[in-house]
């Protein structure tokens, strides 16, 4: 789940809308292949801590990309210098990025104008 | 193939997801660390930031899993578990699942050998039987089998019928072979493309050829697989060998398979049917006989066939009005004419009913059971819906051992149906038809098994695993039954269980009670006659023999002297017909006397008897005389009625001396007196009303099948033998049917009415012995979660006899008003059977239901008693020192 780190301990807290997660996880891993941990804290610094990512979502989302190949693991090693894994973007996982961010673009658009509607 | 690789390499999936997750939150815990809060205190806070690394790493599997098989595995193996560790619960809820479905199944192996019968030949399922329809009131009136020209005038009609055979289905004959015991067989006479009909062709040999039907190629047989198997000892080379059957010489065609079998008729051997010019004359009309099995022409419907046949038999009436008046005619699918025919369906399906509720009260039961052992785990539940178990999981984890339950039942079920249909079948032997049927685990009673199993899991698990699930949402992990009497929301589904149960069981005791009842009353009225003391046998003077009246006379006569002299015989006699045992029916005239309406035809039950026959049997002579052996052909002809006889035709005046004429086939008609008027027989042992008799003299009008009566004054079955011997003497290929006393005889004719009470009673006793069970556990329950609230009342001063009145209120309470629910819903029973096995008023009997309403309180107050003693026996402080 991810949602916006203003009210943290909200429990009524709302995920974003569905497929945020994956669309995050993608293009922060076609930027640069990534472990878990970074994954997470990348998302957070890249959104200015507006946006936090629930562990409990991060490592089932990573499993179901793996599972759809659009991503692929390798060992490797951790900043800190212990043994972890590596996620990297996959051909596929490519294609399913440019198909996930034209899609979000364009409700992004959507709610936009209705929202320029309601001002006016 | 994809899906399997993923099956081998998800080990290391699930190692690389712990290292991933590990690494996670060791790079946390530095990263606090750097910020300066101390390593421990880091280590956890990255901890609590993560979240639950167990149901993460769970659900993070999951995305893996094939079908959730593996958390499926997983609940099976947890229940398997929990439910060995405890062993009293899970027997009785086996036990109690399993006594339901098998009872459920072995019931069922009945309905799937006679109302699913596996019918031999090609597509049978689209093959009809014509019948011709009674107009009399009688058992089945439209299963009647046809008279030859009507099956001329049917079979010739090739717009409906593509094919039609005819089979003269009951004849009896004898196999005489030298060297081998004379024997009484059963069989059948068919026309020639009987079997190519059916499209059935014989294990050995051939079917018959056209032409075969006609009188001098007509010694030809085909065997019965059993006759087969048991006479001729399995052998292949029987075929184009003689069998003599009937002192005449046939050829053995073929031989036919064991699956060559249509339920309720069973020949042990067909012969060719031939035909005269006789059976087509308008005299031939009223000498029903031929079964016609035929298959429908191309396009025509059931209905359609229907309909013509109407026409055609409207028009025999108007040809014939003498013999068709009112009958009229019917087709029917063969499967629904044997089954039809069999008669066995109401029985069946009151049976099934029963059973269902069985298995109903066995579900509640089991549903009880899952409910205490889910609300006393109500802790576990509740710390495993803490640490992060969704509900969907917990509730699946409940059904799981549900099902894992029934399964068990089911197993454990199937093993006692396969006892249970051994027993029944052993029951099953009142008749040679019944006998004949095979009943057994087939794969129909299999898959029902696994249906009611399957069914059985669902009624008894899901209530109470919905019910926990969400009584563990709401359940503060620290403040569990602290308070007494918090127990009695959770029991309330208890109780309208436990109640349901109660009220099922009285409902199925009253019912039960009612129609066993009914029918020992129907099995018990008095027949007329003495039936103890009674051995019977049964003879038929083939014509090769005994070619005329003559000669038939000459071998009683001698028979009778001989058998006299057999020690411990009082008395013998000849009856065309035993007592009771359903003479047929003649037209008669009455000498001087108008036919009162037109319509409607005199009849009477006519048997041929011999002089000693009154006095053998028991029936009393109430006016004028028996008949003697001076009343032989020489003699003006005589006969004797029955009371009823008197009363229908002559108002209950005296009838002696009036004349009376029967109208016999191929006898020229010939008035005789009446000399003796006799008491009633009933013309059944099961036919509720008694009918007009009239006994001819033997003498005057011999016959070639009888049987013989001896009234014994030692075990009627101890005369067996010596009668046998008798009858070897006079002559040695004359076989003997069914030597058998009176009493087996009425035995047999209540086809499985002992059986049905039987298992009616097992039934009942079961569904009470069940409802006890389900009362006793709901208040053992309920005093184990009141123990606190007892200790306290106990403290404060209550009595021990105060504390048990409160428990048997409470049980008595839930007894009551499930008793109520049941009463009220069996009142209307009595209508009900009434009409289902059409009769009058037997199975009304208002006394029954105080009683087992009294029965049915008492086995709940009963029930409760344990329980209630042991609440009195609570230690005040023990039970408030802690839970």
């Amino acid at each position: 789940m991810v949602y916006i780190n203003s009210m943290p301990n909200d429990p009524d807290r709302r995920d974003l809308f569905s497929g945020a997660l994956d669309l995050m996880i993608l293009h922060s891993l076609r930027v640069k292949p990534m472990h878990g941990y970074a994954l997470a804290k990348h998302i957070k610094q890249a959104s200015d801590d507006l946006l936090q990512i629930e562990e409990g979502s991060l490592y089932p989302a990573l499993q179901r990309l793996l599972r759809e190949g659009l991503l692929e693991s390798e060992a490797g090693i951790s900043a800190k210098g212990r043994p972890t894994r590596i996620y990297r973007l996959t051909k596929s996982g490519r294609l399913r990025l440019g198909w996930e961010i034209s899609s979000f673009e364009k409700m992004f658009t959507g709610i936009t104008r209705v929202l320029a509607v309601a001002k006016a | 193939m994809q899906r399997l690789a993923q099956l081998f390499s998800r080990r290391r999936r699930y190692d690389d997801l712990a290292v991933s997750i590990r690494e996670h939150i060791a790079e946390r815990a530095e990263e606090l660390m750097e910020g300066g809060m101390p390593r421990a205190e880091a280590e956890q806070a990255a901890r609590r930031e993560f979240g639950n690394v167990g149901v993460i790493e769970q659900r993070s599997r999951e995305e893996w899993q094939w079908l959730k098989a593996e958390s499926i595995v997983a609940d099976v193996r947890f229940a398997l578990r929990q439910l060995i560790k405890s062993p009293g619960f899970t027997a009785t809820a086996v036990v109690t699942l399993a006594l339901g479905i098998a009872v459920n199944s072995t019931m069922f192996s009945l309905v799937s050998a006679f109302l699913l019968p596996h019918l031999p030949g090609r597509d049978p399922q689209n093959m009809v039987v014509a019948s011709s329809v009674s107009p009399d009131q009688a058992f089945q009136p439209d299963t009647n089998p046809v008279s030859p020209p009507n099956y001329f005038a049917w079979g010739n009609d090739k717009d409906v019928f593509s094919e039609m055979s005819a089979a003269d289905e009951y004849r009896t004959g004898s196999l005489s072979e030298p060297g081998k015991q004379p024997e009484a067989v059963s069989y059948a006479a068919v026309t020639a493309n009987y079997f190519s009909v059916f499209g059935a062709t014989p294990e050995l040999g051939r079917a018959f050829v056209a032409g075969e039907d006609h009188t001098g190629q007509d010694h030809v047989v085909i065997l019965s697989h059993g006759l087969w198997e048991r006479r001729y000892s399995s052998d292949a080379s029987i075929v184009g060998r003689m069998v003599r059957l009937n002192r005449e010489d046939y050829i053995v065609a073929g031989v036919m398979p064991a699956g060559f079998r249509l339920l309720g008729f069973t020949p042990q051997l067909w012969m060719p049917l031939t035909m005269s010019p006789a059976d087509l004359a308008p005299d031939a009309r009223k000498n029903r006989f031929l079964y016609l099995f035929a298959r429908l022409a191309p396009g025509v419907t059931l209905k359609q066939a229907r309909a013509q046949l109407q026409i055609l038999s409207q028009r025999a009436q108007g040809d014939f009005p003498s013999t068709e008046k009112r009958w009229g005619a019917s087709v029917r699918m063969l499967p629904d004419f044997l089954i039809h025919n069999f008669g066995i369906g109401t029985a069946l399906a009151v049976i099934m009913t029963v059973v269902g509720f069985v298995l109903l009260i066995a579900c509640a039961n089991v549903a009880g059971l899952l409910l205490t052992r889910a609300v006393s785990r109500q802790k576990e539940l509740a710390i495993r819906m803490s640490l992060g178990a969704s509900r969907v999981r917990v509730v699946r984890q409940l059904l799981t051992e549900g099902v894992v339950i029934a399964l068990v039942g089911g197993g454990v079920g199937l093993f006692l149906t396969y006892i249970g249909v051994r027993l029944v079948r052993a029951g099953l032997n009142f008749n040679p038809a019944i006998s004949a049927v095979p009943v057994g685990l087939d794969t129909n009673v299999l898959l029902f098994a696994t249906v009611v199993s399957v069914v059985s899991a669902i009624l008894s698990s899901v209530a109470p695993a919905l019910k926990a699930s969400r009584a563990a949402i709401n359940t503060d992990l620290k403040s569990e039954t602290r308070g007494g009497t918090s127990g009695r929301a959770h029991n309330r589904l208890r109780v309208v269980l436990v109640g349901g149960e109660i009220a099922l069981g009285l409902f199925l005791l009253i019912g039960s009670c009612l129609l066993i009842r009914g029918v020992y009353l129907i099995d018990h009225r008095q027949l007329g006659f003495k039936h103890d003391h009674l051995l019977t046998a049964g003879l038929v003077l083939d014509q090769a023999r005994y070619v005329d009246s003559t000669k038939q006379s000459q071998f009683v006569r001698s028979l009778l002297v001989q058998l006299q002299q057999i020690p411990g015989v009082e008395q013998a006699a000849v009856a065309s017909d035993l007592p009771s045992s359903g003479p047929g029916s003649v037209p008669i005239h009455i000498r001087a006397q108008q036919e009162t309406k037109s319509n409607e035809q005199s009849t009477a039950a006519d048997a041929v008897v011999t002089e000693n026959y009154f006095r053998t049997a028991g029936v009393p002579i109430l006016r004028g005389r028996a008949f003697t052996k001076h009343d032989d052909l020489g003699a003006p002809r005589v006969v004797v009625v029955n009371q009823e006889f008197v009363h229908k035709y002559f108002q209950d005046r005296d009838a002696v001396g009036k004349q009376i004429q029967l109208d016999i086939t191929d006898t020229p008609p010939v008035w005789s007196e009446i000399v003796g008027v006799v008491g009633n027989v009933r013309n059944y042992s099961e036919d509720p009303n008694m009918l007009p008799q009239v006994y001819e003299a033997y003498l005057q009008r011999p016959v070639a099948s009888f049987s013989l009566l001896l009234r014994s004054n030692v075990e009627p079955n101890s005369l067996s033998s010596a009668v046998r011997q008798v009858v070897a003497q006079l002559d040695a290929e004359l076989p003997m049917l069914r030597v058998m006393s009176m009493d087996d005889v009425i035995n047999d004719q209540r086809n499985g009415n002992p059986l049905f009470e039987r298992l009616l009673a097992t039934f009942a006793i079961l569904a009470l012995i069940l409802a006890a069970i389900g009362i006793y556990g709901l208040i053992a329950y309920s005093v184990g979660q009141r123990t606190r609230e007892i200790g306290i009342r106990l403290a404060l001063g209550a009595k021990g006899s105060d504390i048990s009145r409160m428990i048997l209120i409470e049980g008595l309470k839930v007894a009551v008003v499930g008793s109520s629910v049941g009463f009220v819903m069996a009142l209307p029973l009595p209508k009900v059977f009434n009409s289902i096995f059409q009769s009058q008023v037997l199975f009304g009997a208002p006394a029954i239901y105080p009683i087992v309403l009294a029965v049915m309180l008492c086995v709940g107050f009963c029930a409760t008693l344990g329980p209630a003693r042991r609440a009195t026996r609570v230690d005040p402080t023990a039970a408030l020192r802690n839970d």
